[in-house]
């Protein structure tokens, strides 16, 4: 797990001040998809080795939700970027 | 007509702490506003004499979020009037009652700070005026320079106390 999460709004900051949610590429099924389309959806991740997108929320900061790209293998942070600002953009 | 409960201090009972190279003391719970807007900092610090509080101090608080500080107690129509002048903009929410403030000063104050936070607290990296929402050990606190060797811990009002006596704590050792 990286270490250090560098937020767009305070800084570099211990991962302590932060909760994860998860995977960030996941797409939420319609309400009307399929009963498997749904059951992958809540109950089936990837475990990536490599480059990998994350919700982590900024629990005890700003309390903003970001994007964190960080590699699972070497633990590097790459990118991350305030989730709202990213949807509004429409880049994550 | 029944009883209403007084307001007393959340740190009546703690007095401030003189050390070598550091001092420890409560600060007067005098007001503090939650402004949530989006603007940026100069402009909301430029309306404050419009809204007659010009002593009062802005602080950083988050995307698109201050504090708005003073050691003076605000009645309900002056808060009125910065909501009003902030009107279509930007909101306020008064937390003068729910959150407290402690000021540290002193050559070891920065030192002191360092043993239970993870900011960079080098005067090039954290200079006078800049504040951070943060952790101090495990109690989330808005941390902010006001002078080179002066900082003030705004802290929810039920972890107050228990800031106060580690702070305590970590200035007698």
């Amino acid at each position: 797990m990286a270490s250090l999460i560098s937020c767009p709004h305070c800084g570099v900051r211990p991962k302590e001040e932060f909760t994860i949610r998860g995977d960030a590429s996941l797409a939420r099924p319609t309400g009307d998809a399929d009963a498997g389309v749904w059951y992958d959806y809540v109950y089936l991740r990837d475990n990536p080795k490599g480059r990998h997108k994350e919700y982590w929320h900024h629990s005890s900061g700003c309390r903003r939700w970001l994007i964190v790209e960080r590699d699972t293998v070497s633990h590097a942070v790459h990118t991350v970027s305030d989730a709202a600002l990213a949807k509004l953009g429409g880049a994550a | 007509m029944p009883e209403r409960p007084e307001h007393k201090p959340a740190l009546a009972d703690k007095a401030t702490v003189e050390g070598s190279g550091i001092r420890l003391e409560p600060l007067p719970e005098g007001h503090l506003l939650h402004v949530i807007g989006a603007f940026d900092g100069d402009s909301l610090a430029n309306a404050l004499p419009t809204a007659g509080l010009a002593t009062s101090t802005v602080r950083a608080a988050g995307y698109q979020q201050w504090y708005i500080t003073g050691e003076e107690s605000l009645p309900p129509s002056r808060i009125a009037l910065l909501a009003d002048h902030l009107k279509g903009r930007g909101f306020v929410s008064d937390q003068s009652h729910g959150r407290i403030r402690i000021a540290l000063s002193g050559p070891r104050a920065a030192d002191l700070l360092a043993q239970g936070t993870a900011v960079d607290l080098d005067a090039a990296a954290f200079p006078i005026g800049q504040s951070a929402v943060t952790l101090f050990g495990h109690v989330s606190v808005q941390l902010t320079r006001t002078q080179a060797a002066r900082f003030e811990l705004t802290v929810l009002r039920s972890f107050a106390e228990d800031l106060y006596e580690m702070l305590e704590h970590a200035a007698a050792t």
